[in-house]
């Protein structure tokens, strides 16, 4: 038995040899990555810091060649990889010094993401569906001040205080239906109606992760305070809504039959019928004692201590130029910020819609709230 | 009496049924024995060998160790919130789905494994490959097809029905926790599978016989003596099973059912609570820690001890009418669970390079082309695949030469892995990594760390089965010839086992290829993988653009797959008889999710 174990003290220190080799080996390669990343993060700090304090209106400045920007310019986009992807392609056409990585997620993830990120931003560009979620983030610090030459012609509400984000586009808070399963005369007028048992089992929904709905929930608090919202989640839950991951399947689902009814952004419709599916749009809760239409903008924020704030403030000003706005607005069909864009022809224009009355600020104050009434009504 | 070469080894794992009787054991052995058997006093062996060991268990436990740690201080008003609202809603799903899976799992891989082994069912050499590879299809692919072929209305399956009879045919909902059960039973069944066609086969024709000959029927023969020597092997195979459902991320999600995995990546991707996140995880470590320690001691009162003298295989029983009912049934769940979902995958790649636009799309996203993301799958696979063999070659070897209590702990902290689903190992990688080694945060590296951590038991398994086999006085052989202490290790040790932590490795690069939930949270950006593209165009119903990803996935995940069922003398030989003990040890390796 002595015999085995002095055998094999020899070998076994070959082994541990090997496996501090290993270590040594694995720390070798994070101190490289460490050297990289750190590098460029010294870089993002010295062109934030002047650009940050002095002159925080420029656009991209000379620096770069004539494309405007140039480097890696790392996007977390909320929008989903096929609502932000032609944006990218358009401003990789314009800017082919740029390299873009892009990670998409929901509002949630990646708003955790930059929070846990703040003391090592590993991303340049906020891309987002809602305001909720940069409102908040801007309160934490997380975004860096930039306000775009294009931003001073958007409505001022849709600038973030200090500049720290900018909206993008537009979009409204709808309910579609299947025409061949609902007529028109039939289709619920408010989204209060889908809490009707007539609808029991027929109406699809994104769920709580979906920053949209989030806001709608926000902004329902604001305007009717907790007890009316909570009955609403409640109602819906009692009406056996389905609730999806995302609203791309909820349009399917109403387009395909399989829902009667579906709670959307409104372009979600536009898709849907561009696809071929029998579908209609209902701008909901319109009568003189309604709370009105639901609107959202997306926005877009640089994050502090980005290594490549130029190109993300290229970016932004891309997203709100003339091409980047009809990008959005005739492929997506979202609703301009940028006069003088036009609306997709087959848009409804907001123009004549009565709109509900909600600070959207003030709703993302009580993020926490709108959580808390979520998890009360055990919505998923 | 013949004796296989692999008793000590064999023991080791936990199979005491194969266990040669102690008279027959060479010297090496029983001086194994004695040492399992009575603790010696703490007296380190071989001190580097240990400290290696002894560091990499410790790193290894880390995560877990922290999980458990805020869970245990998570405040109690976030623990009181939760029992209120979620805690058992989500222990009643997980628990239901878990056993309801793992139960038909069982059912569905023992009979497979009996009519290919014990029956003259026709083409059953085919059916053990088929039956085998539904491992290379991860779950979650497997649960878009489910949806897409029965949707209400939308689906395949549908839309042919009201074709066919020109009406709307109910059919039961394709998701929730039938549709969910149904998915995962379909994709694990396999582990039962492999793990009692491995038993059937090594089993002794002398024990049907005898049965047989004390008036006991088919029936009951398969009931009262067959199956229960199944039962390691059973238990094994249902306990990977139970791990997996606990972990499933995609799946579920995709099914729209809530368990505890899939609500805990709600909490760190929709509300960010990390508190609540890691309170659930701490629940979902505690009830996979309860799977795993419950089998070990199940496993430890199953004792079949097995004479490996005069082995023979057991005949085959014939089906006669039975025959074609079981080859249609066997069909089925080949079908099912392998041949239409790979199908369904070719068509709509085939759908993906017809159309231009979609083709476009499929292998082009941005600057990031379908290449990169299968180039960035292997790498990182392949990574975490060395990682976890070189990481695991120190804890095995001393487990495998210098047995101990403690090289036992080390084993064990290292195989800590199982119990961790792949959220909780994202969790407390973002917590750990980004407070402690900012510098790893957002690299590729940390997907890759997730998989190590997470697949290391399959590599330390794999290994001390490979050191175990390779006996100890071969090396002494080779010193005593004159060859150095590191040639004699390194040319005969390593050499000799080097095929076993090869099979290690290939395991932990095939379910690392798999892994999804750890590698949606933890990737930088511009980093997807295969599955993560499959995820992120599938959540978005662009089935044609997720197939040729998907596929890719399947083809990179069936390479591994194969040369471990290669080793596997399952497919040894004609009909073959399998070398007694081999079969069980491979089995036990590739039956490691």
């Amino acid at each position: 038995m002595k015999g085995i174990h002095r055998t094999h003290i020899h070998p076994a220190r070959i082994v541990s040899a090997l496996a501090l080799f290993g270590l040594i080996l694995a720390f070798g390669l994070l101190a490289g990555c460490g050297a990289t990343t750190s590098d460029v993060a010294d870089t993002g700090a010295t062109t934030t810091g002047p650009s940050q304090g002095a002159d925080t209106t420029a656009p991209a400045e000379a620096a770069a060649p004539a494309g405007g920007a140039s480097g890696r310019l790392v996007i977390y986009s909320a929008r989903n990889e096929p609502l932000v992807q032609p944006a990218i392609d358009a401003f990789m056409a314009l800017n082919p010094d740029v390299e873009i990585a892009l990670k998409t997620g929901k509002n949630g993830e990646l708003a955790n993401a930059l929070a846990e990120e703040r003391a090592n931003p590993q991303a340049d560009l906020f891309v987002t569906t809602e305001l909720l979620t940069v409102q908040s983030l801007a309160a934490d610090g997380v975004f860096a001040p930039y306000r775009s030459p294009a931003a001073n012609a958007i409505p001022a509400e849709l600038r973030g205080p200090d500049d720290l984000w900018t909206g993008i586009t537009r979009r409204a808070r709808v309910i579609m239906y299947n025409t061949e399963l609902v007529t028109a005369d039939e289709a619920p007028t408010s989204i209060f109606d889908l809490v009707d048992p007539k609808w029991k089992g027929q109406v699809a929904a994104a769920d709580s992760t979906n920053g949209s709905m989030q806001a709608q929930v926000a902004a329902l608090r604001v305007l009717l305070g907790e007890g009316p919202t909570l009955e609403w989640l409640e109602g819906l839950l009692a009406n056996e809504v389905t609730f999806f991951g995302g609203h791309t399947d909820v349009r399917k689902a109403v387009g395909a039959g399989e829902f009667k009814i579906g709670l959307v952004n409104h372009y979600y419709y536009y898709l849907q019928q561009a696809e071929g599916s029998p579908v209609g749009i209902v701008f909901p809760d319109q009568g003189e004692a309604e709370i009105g239409l639901f609107t959202n903008a997306t926005a877009a924020a640089v994050i502090a201590g980005s290594a490549n704030p130029t190109a993300a403030q290229a970016f932004i000003d891309f997203l709100l130029s003339p091409e980047g706005q009809k990008l959005f607005a005739e492929a997506n069909y979202e609703y301009p910020l940028l006069p003088g864009v036009a609306l997709h022809p087959d848009v409804q224009p907001l123009d004549g819609l009565r709109q509900a009355d909600v600070d959207v600020a003030a709703a993302a104050l009580d993020l926490d709230a709108t959580f808390t009434l979520i998890e009360k009504s055990g919505m998923q | 009496m013949r004796r296989p070469p692999t008793a000590p080894h064999r023991r080791r794992l936990g199979h005491p049924w194969t266990r040669p009787p102690a008279a027959a054991a060479g010297p090496a052995v029983a001086a194994l024995r004695t040492g399992a058997r009575r603790p010696r006093p703490l007296r380190l062996a071989n001190p580097r060998l240990t400290a290696a060991a002894g560091s990499v268990a410790l790193a290894a436990s880390v995560p877990l160790a922290y999980v458990a740690y805020r869970a245990a201080t998570g405040g109690a008003d976030v623990w009181a919130g939760l029992l209120q609202t979620r805690l058992l809603g989500l222990l009643v799903n997980t628990l239901a789905l878990t056993v309801t899976v793992t139960a038909g799992a069982a059912a569905l891989g023992i009979s497979m494994a009996w009519l290919t082994e014990r029956t003259d069912l026709p083409g059953r050499n085919l059916f053990r490959w088929l039956l085998a590879l539904p491992l290379a299809i991860p779950a979650y692919i497997g649960a878009v097809i489910h949806l897409a072929l029965l949707r209400p209305r939308s689906g395949y399956v549908p839309r042919a029905a009201e074709a066919l009879f020109g009406r709307d045919i109910p059919l039961p909902s394709p998701v929730g926790f039938f549709g969910a059960a149904f998915v995962l039973a379909l994709f694990t069944y396999p582990y039962v599978y492999l793990l009692s066609a491995a038993a059937f086969r090594s089993l002794h024709a002398s024990l049907e016989e005898a049965s047989r000959s004390f008036g006991r029927g088919t029936w009951a023969t398969l009931r009262q003596v067959t199956l229960p020597s199944l039962r390691p092997g059973l238990t094994a195979g249902a306990l990977l099973v139970a791990l997996d459902v606990l972990a499933e991320y995609g799946t579920v999600a995709m099914l729209r059912y809530e368990t505890f995995s899939s609500a805990i990546f709600v909490q760190l991707a929709g509300r960010y609570d990390r508190e609540a996140a890691a309170i659930l995880s701490g629940v979902l470590v505690t009830i996979a820690v309860v799977a795993l320690w419950g089998e070990r001691r199940y496993r430890r009162r199953a004792r079949h001890t097995q004479m490996a003298g005069d082995w023979r295989p057991a005949p085959l029983h014939p089906l006669g009418r039975g025959r074609l009912p079981a080859t249609l049934l066997v069909l089925g769940v080949c079908s099912l669970s392998f041949l239409v979902p790979v199908g369904m995958l070719v068509v709509w790649s085939g759908q993906a390079l017809l159309d231009p636009a979609a083709q476009a799309e499929a292998f082009r996203s941005g600057s990031r082309g379908l290449w990169d993301f299968a180039w960035n799958s292997l790498w990182a696979s392949g990574l975490a695949a060395v990682l976890a063999v070189a990481l695991a070659v120190p804890v095995a070897l001393l487990a495998a030469r210098h047995p101990s209590r403690l090289s036992r702990a080390f084993s064990t902290m290292c195989q800590v892995g199982y119990a961790l689903p792949g959220v909780v190992v994202a969790l407390s990688l973002i917590l750990l990594v980004n407070r402690y080694l900012p510098l790893l945060y957002a690299t590729p590296l940390l997907v890759v760390l997730a998989y190590v951590v997470r697949h290391m038991p399959q590599a330390v398994r794999s290994a001390e089965a490979a050191f175990g086999q390779v006996s100890a006085s071969m090396e002494e052989a080779a010193r005593s010839l004159g060859h150095s202490p590191s040639r004699a290790f390194l040319h005969v040790t390593l050499r000799l086992a080097l095929p076993g932590l090869l099979a290690g490795g290939a395991l932990v690069f095939l379910t690392s290829l798999k892994e999804l939930p750890a590698t949606l949270l933890l990737r930088p950006a511009g980093f997807d993988t295969l599955a993560v593209r499959v995820w992120i165009w599938a959540g978005e119903g662009f089935y044609t653009r997720a197939a040729p990803a998907a596929l890719l996935l399947v083809l990179a995940a069936a390479g591994p797959l194969y040369l471990l069922l290669r080793r596997n003398s399952l497919f040894r030989g004609p009909s073959g008889a399998p070398a007694p003990g081999t079969d069980r040890v491979t089995m036990e390796r590739i039956g490691h999710p």
